[in-house]
């Protein structure tokens, strides 16, 4: 049996997330309507591929680390950014679990995954932080943007933390800190690089669009050498 | 956590030179005075007009571009300059990129509209701030896409710059060289001002030539034959440099059997569009080669070897030139690979013995797509065929591309950084390297110059030539 809450998490819990939310899907709307204004351009070539194909191997780039050498060399960074996102799904989950589900977080070990998963973000995101401070090439690119982003989110995972065990009878604070921020980033968010999420699926359908079409996505096996014969199958139409 | 030792910018600090604007405007160059090729006017708000141009021109593919980039910083490591200078953060591609992306901050999005040092937005002040935007996109990219492809949000780094260079060669704010090239492309149809009779003389000399080699009596080099199967486009440097090219060509559609033909106008595949941005010349050239097509009756445009005019013929003209494609368009190496699975022609690979390592043209592996037809074509011509590391879309620039061959003021720069370039040519131990560019034929010739590697450069073409067997 949950005790009640106080007036103050109630509402933040509750009605403030959930202006916050409204607020940020009109936001959201407005942006995708921004996007497209700008004109798209259209395919006047015969394809070497498909663009369908292309789209979809580019959506799900970010899930094979091993298709780009970036990420290739550097699995450390590709596990940081696997780490980092977890500890996202996390705490946007926790959102909604402790004001909906709040069951969910009666079970012991749910608790402590959550609070691994977020500890382990924490930790990232300290790194990360380290890393856009520390390499030039990397600090002279960040704006204040970049580095409240980071901060933030560094903040949240901490205060995520803290606050799924829902222990609100002990002490009701952190889960007025962690629900403060939620709405504060639900606010923040749409206007700050943390963002990025809208723009991905965009910038990886347009590229991937234009390279399937032109059969550079995906990437053919060297086994796969040789073009088609005239009429049949990729690059038949030239 | 690597930790680099920061290094002074690289960016080369080059003045607008205008010499040759000025002279093509007294010269009063018909495309100077009808306004399809632009000149610098100190005298005009150069800030406005660029502002203006940005709002006007940007597509929903560059503006998400604009606004996807998260800093990572991931795209570093991807670029040569950047790997070349270790420790010069000028060099990141997401820096050069961000050079543009801030002015569009600035005047196009939410947040730099209303908080600009949130977020790095600013406007440039003046015509020196633009030009040194023209040093940042002309001098310190060669726009070869390997960053885009290594970007993990999908930000299109290359098509940012080629779109910043458009505005600015709106504006006459180019590098002369790129000044250059465009007044031919404009006044003469060809990269190189190739006259019309030093173009039918050189083929005519090359027809002459292969008559005389052993079985190609009846070889013939036709231009403007209507109803051919195959209407081939060339570049210009294979007219002033190279017609031995043309030679290697005509003796593989004669060998083959091929009905085919050189076009007298329209015939330039090249096209400086792509290097300077500036679309509405794109489309000229383009379209050039696609009415030739059309006017001949030509039943396919073959393509020599050629990265940016393979990507600009085959791909974006049609684009450019709003031109919807009619007949298929290829590369001549795709060509050749039909021919060789066909038994059209036969080759002895015997006869290039030495070891042949392949480069990847960014235009046609990155951009295009023909990354396995040359190697299964060399595979079938050479006896010894060694892959150079990183290869195929992840293979350095020749460091030539992007126009950059034909800019003087930033060749010191490319050179540094085209050590990428040679450790890459040295680790294979080959004695020629193979491209199909004209491009990066002389990117590569520079590179082994520079950095004295025992090698050669080649081509496909040649290599098929040497090793075809002629009855007779």
């Amino acid at each position: 049996m949950r005790l009640p809450l106080s007036g103050h998490l109630r509402l933040l819990e509750n009605e403030v997330q959930i202006a916050a939310l409204l607020f940020m899907a009109v936001v959201y709307s407005f942006r995708l309507l921004w996007i497209f204004r700008f004109r798209a351009r259209r395919e006047r070539t015969f394809p070497a591929g498909s663009e369908a194909a292309g789209i979809r191997y580019s959506l799900l780039n970010i899930m094979m680390p091993w298709a780009m050498e970036s990420t290739r060399k550097r699995p450390w960074f590709y596990v940081q950014f696997a780490i980092f996102h977890l500890g996202v799904v996390a705490a946007i989950a926790a959102t909604f679990i402790i004001p909906y589900a709040p069951r969910v977080f009666e079970i012991g070990a749910v608790v402590r995954a959550f609070q691994i998963a977020l500890a382990a973000a924490v930790l990232v995101g300290l790194l990360r932080l380290a890393r856009r401070l520390r390499d030039p090439a990397v600090r002279l690119i960040s704006t204040v943007d970049d580095f409240l982003s980071l901060l933030l989110m560094i903040a949240f995972f901490a205060a995520g933390v803290l606050a799924v065990p829902n222990d609100y009878r002990r002490a009701e604070w952190p889960l007025l800190v962690f629900f403060g921020l939620t709405a504060f980033f639900l606010v923040y968010v749409p206007f700050s690089k943390i963002c990025h999420y809208l723009y991905y699926p965009f910038t990886r359908y347009y590229l991937g669009r234009s390279q399937g079409h032109r059969g550079t996505l995906p990437p053919r096996r060297p086994a796969a050498s040789g073009r088609a014969e005239p009429g049949h199958g990729r690059g038949s139409r030239g | 956590m690597k930790r680099r030792a920061k290094r002074p910018s690289g960016i080369v600090d080059a003045p607008l030179e205008t010499a040759s604007q000025r002279r093509a405007e007294q010269d009063r160059l018909p495309s100077v005075a009808d306004g399809r090729l632009r000149t610098y006017d100190p005298a005009a708000d150069n800030v406005q007009a660029f502002l203006r141009l940005l709002g006007e021109r940007i597509t929903r593919s560059l503006a998400v571009s604009m606004t996807a980039c998260v800093h990572c910083g991931m795209c570093a490591e991807s670029c040569h300059y950047f790997l070349a200078r270790p420790g010069d953060p000028t060099m990141t591609p997401a820096y050069k990129a961000d050079q543009i992306r801030r002015i569009f901050k600035r005047h196009l999005d939410w947040t730099g509209r209303v908080a600009p040092w949130w977020v790095h937005a600013s406007s440039p002040r003046n015509d020196e701030d633009l030009n040194r935007l023209k040093n940042i996109v002309f001098g310190a990219c060669s726009a070869c896409r390997r960053c885009t492809l290594n970007c993990p949000m999908g930000v299109d780094t290359g098509l940012l710059v080629r779109f910043t260079r458009g505005l600015l060669t709106e504006l006459g704010i180019v590098p002369e060289g790129v000044f250059n090239v465009s007044r031919d492309q404009w006044e003469t149809g060809n990269q190189m001002a190739v006259t019309e009779d030093e173009y039918l003389e050189t083929l005519q000399w090359m027809r002459d030539e292969l008559r005389n080699e052993p079985g190609m009596a009846g070889a013939d080099i036709p231009v403007d034959r209507p109803d051919c199967d195959v209407l081939y486009t060339i570049n210009p440097r294979e007219i002033k440099f190279d017609p031995r090219s043309i030679a290697h060509a005509a003796k593989v559609f004669h060998a083959a059997g091929e009905r085919w033909t050189l076009p007298k106008w329209g015939w330039d595949q090249t096209n400086f569009g792509l290097f300077s941005g500036d679309d509405r010349l794109g489309a000229f050239v383009a379209k050039n080669v696609y009415e030739a097509a059309d006017r001949l009756r030509a039943k396919k445009i073959v393509i020599s070897e050629c990265g940016h005019g393979y990507r600009s013929t085959r791909w974006e003209g049609y684009d450019w030139a709003e031109f919807d494609q009619k007949v298929p368009t290829e590369s001549v190496v795709v060509t050749l690979q039909r021919y060789l699975r066909q038994g059209r022609i036969a080759v002895d690979l015997s006869r290039n013995p030495e070891p042949v390592t392949f480069h990847d043209s960014c235009n046609i592996a990155r951009s295009g797509d023909l990354v396995e037809e040359p190697r299964w074509v060399l595979g079938r011509v050479c006896a010894d065929f060694r892959e150079m590391h990183p290869n195929r879309r992840q293979n350095f620039c020749c460091t030539g591309g992007g126009g950059l061959l034909s800019i003087a003021e930033y060749r010191p720069l490319r050179l540094e950084v085209a050590k990428i370039k040679a450790d890459q040519l040295k680790g294979t131990g080959a004695k020629l390297v193979c491209t199909m560019c004209h491009n990066c034929v002389d990117g590569l010739n520079d590179v082994i110059k520079h950095y004295k590697l025992d090698m050669r450069v080649v081509q496909v073409l040649e290599l098929v030539s040497k090793a075809m067997v002629v009855p007779g």
